[in-house]
């Protein structure tokens, strides 16, 4: 055997505790979620069961009004990512290009919020969104997590938008275009592996984020994912947890296609903005 | 096409000044590289005159038109940057028709003038690549290319060669000069190596911290230097500088060295009696010299460069070099007497650093 192949399995075999830990939960989600009901709770507990139960999925789909809570977590996601985009790439491109009155205290302040936990901030946005009359509303949850993912954001973008070349943006004045027009047809074609790492980033972290939206909603037609299968095992007499576990592995899957889609990008840009 | 007149232009960076009253006249048609070492300022005068830095004061007018506040893309200049700032998601068709493009110009015109500029710069088998997969020399073609179609009035260069390879910036220097013979444009041109500014130049502008130090065709500041800093600048090996006193006898004037050496200096000098002077003599311009004649020198470093043997000696206390075209079998410690035509010599004042 070659001494790179021996290396490897050396590797491997020390690695393979930690993807024990990762998967471990994974296939007990899966295992439960394919289970007939009444094979549940055998003891002493085993991996096998007698049949594959796919309808599980079918049924909890109805009873636990899965599609609803899906389009609720696909909406708070995709608005929080599009929105917190919206403001980050500008206020990036500003940090990166422009010199400026308290730059290096705005950065500051940037980096200080991410050092303080939502939990914390909880019941000051509760009634914050009472002011604003957004409580039972979803877009209180896309403006929240818009906001608090805004200064990684801005910080992920700036630091990848300093490896973009100012001439080339200069180069496209001196061709003739205006500022919006170099910004457009130069600048954000060259950002797009930037803007992708970070629309991952906040894309999962609103998809799984679970305190803030117990506070803010009250109706069941309004509740995200996570608020949802919690609702299915939160002060219940009987937890049905083969629909309990089919509906988290079917919410691990929107994260899964958005990761394994953009993930190209999450390399080529965490690699770019890590050396520069 | 048009002249270019800089008049008292400054620039600070807060309290940083950068460039301190710089005038400068050019030509239509003419060809002027501004010289000097890094930190001196071109490089941000050449982008003041592109309009990508404000002008703090003073005024640069392109023909009649004062352009201080005029943005960039209304200035109607091709620029060629330094590291060529290619668009990197275009191809190299897409690169050159930028501009036509941002124009709105017709589908045709834009592909007649980019298979134009593709036949002057022998880019039209690259056409479809990107510029990723050119090499340096391709790419600053391309960005050369970017700057023909544009018809401009006026060309900027900003160091365009500096990250070619040294044989590639020589045949790259003929190539843009050649260009210029054909389009007569305006161009102006900023590098820091004074050989690529002799050998393109109409006009050289020599600066340095700011300032410009002495502006003139490549072979007036070879031949006369305005001042020791031009003269240390210009050339390679640089000019040799002895210091000294002026010393009269007998009617003729003497340069005094640091160890006593004598070493007679042109009669017609206006130099005064005892004043501290340096004696500029250019390496070519001084030759072995037999008997009594000439000044005593003892060889430290012979550098054969084939044509010519570079021959470092130590005269009148300091270290001399001179260019001999006969192969002399010198050997280090041998003292030898070298010697200069009075019509070569250069004086500086050694306070002030002008010509004599």
């Amino acid at each position: 055997m070659s001494n790179k192949l021996v290396r490897s399995i050396v590797y491997w075999l020390l690695l393979s505790p930690l993807v024990i830990v990762i998967l471990f939960p994974f296939a007990v989600m899966f295992v439960t979620a394919v289970r007939p009901r009444d094979e549940l709770f055998t003891f002493p507990p085993s991996w096998f069961f007698s049949e594959f139960r796919w309808d599980n999925f079918v049924d909890m789909w109805t009873k636990v009004n899965f599609g609803g809570a899906l389009l609720n977590s696909l909406y708070v996601s995709v608005a929080a990512t599009v929105l917190a985009l919206v403001f980050s790439i500008p206020a990036a491109y500003a940090l990166s290009r422009y010199r400026f009155r308290g730059k290096g205290l705005y950065r500051n302040f940037l980096l200080m919020t991410q050092m303080m936990s939502p939990i914390v901030l909880v019941l000051g946005l509760f009634r914050l969104m009472v002011a604003f009359g957004l409580v039972n509303n979803l877009n209180s949850l896309v403006i929240t997590y818009a906001a608090f993912n805004m200064a990684f954001t801005i910080w992920m973008l700036q630091s990848y938008f300093n490896t973009i070349p100012r001439e080339l943006e200069e180069a496209a004045w001196m061709d003739g275009a205006t500022h919006l027009r170099s910004l457009i047809r130069i600048f954000l074609p060259l950002a797009v592996p930037a803007i992708a790492v970070t629309a991952i980033f906040i894309f999962i972290n609103s998809w799984n984020e679970f305190v803030l939206a117990l506070t803010m909603l009250r109706n069941n037609n309004d509740f995200t994912l996570p608020v949802q299968i919690f609702s299915q095992v939160a002060g219940r007499y009987q937890i049905e947890w083969h629909h309990v576990m089919a509906a988290t592995v079917l919410a691990t899957v929107p994260v899964a296609i958005v990761f394994s889609w953009l993930q190209r990008y999450l390399i080529r840009g965490m690699a770019l903005g890590a050396v520069k | 096409m048009a002249s270019v007149t800089i008049t008292g232009v400054e620039k600070r960076f807060g309290a940083v000044q950068i460039i301190r009253g710089v005038d400068i006249d050019i030509s239509d048609g003419e060809f002027v590289v501004l010289v000097g070492p890094s930190g001196c300022g071109k490089s941000t005068l050449l982008r003041m005159i592109a309009g990508l830095e404000s002008i703090s004061s003073g005024s640069i007018s392109i023909g009649d038109r004062v352009i201080n506040t005029v943005p960039p893309r209304d200035r109607d200049i091709a620029m060629v940057f330094q590291n060529y700032a290619l668009y990197p998601h275009m191809s190299v068709y897409e690169n050159i028709a930028f501009s036509q493009k941002l124009r709105n110009r017709p589908q045709g015109e834009i592909d007649r003038k980019v298979n134009e500029a593709a036949d002057i710069l022998n880019l039209r088998a690259f056409l479809a690549r990107s510029p990723r997969q050119l090499s340096g020399g391709q790419r600053q073609r391309v960005a050369m290319g970017r700057a023909l179609v544009r018809d401009a009035k006026l060309f900027l260069y900003d160091e365009p060669l500096s990250n070619l390879d040294a044989k590639l910036r020589v045949s790259m220097r003929t190539e843009i000069k050649a260009l210029h013979q054909r389009l007569q444009t305006t161009s102006v041109y900023v590098t820091h190596d004074q050989i690529e500014a002799m050998t393109m130049a109409d006009r050289i502008v020599v600066m340095n911290a700011g300032q410009v130090e002495q502006v003139g065709t490549p072979l007036e500041l070879y031949d006369r230097p305005g001042n020791l800093f031009v003269a240390d600048f210009i050339g390679s090996p640089s000019m040799n500088f002895i210091p000294g006193r002026i010393a009269r006898e007998n009617g003729a004037v003497l340069l005094v060295g640091q160890d006593g050496t004598r070493i007679a200096v042109p009669a017609e000098t206006k130099a005064s009696d005892g004043q501290a002077v340096v004696l500029g003599i250019r390496p070519e311009h001084l030759s072995l010299r037999d008997g009594t004649d000439g000044v005593a020198a003892v060889v430290e470093v012979v550098e054969p460069t084939g044509p010519n043997i570079q021959v470092f000696v130590q005269l009148a206390g300091t270290r001399v070099c001179s260019i001999l075209a006969e192969r002399h079998p010198f050997v280090p410690g041998q003292p030898i007497r070298l010697g200069a035509s009075l019509t070569q010599m250069h004086l500086f004042d050694e306070k002030s650093g002008k010509r004599i």
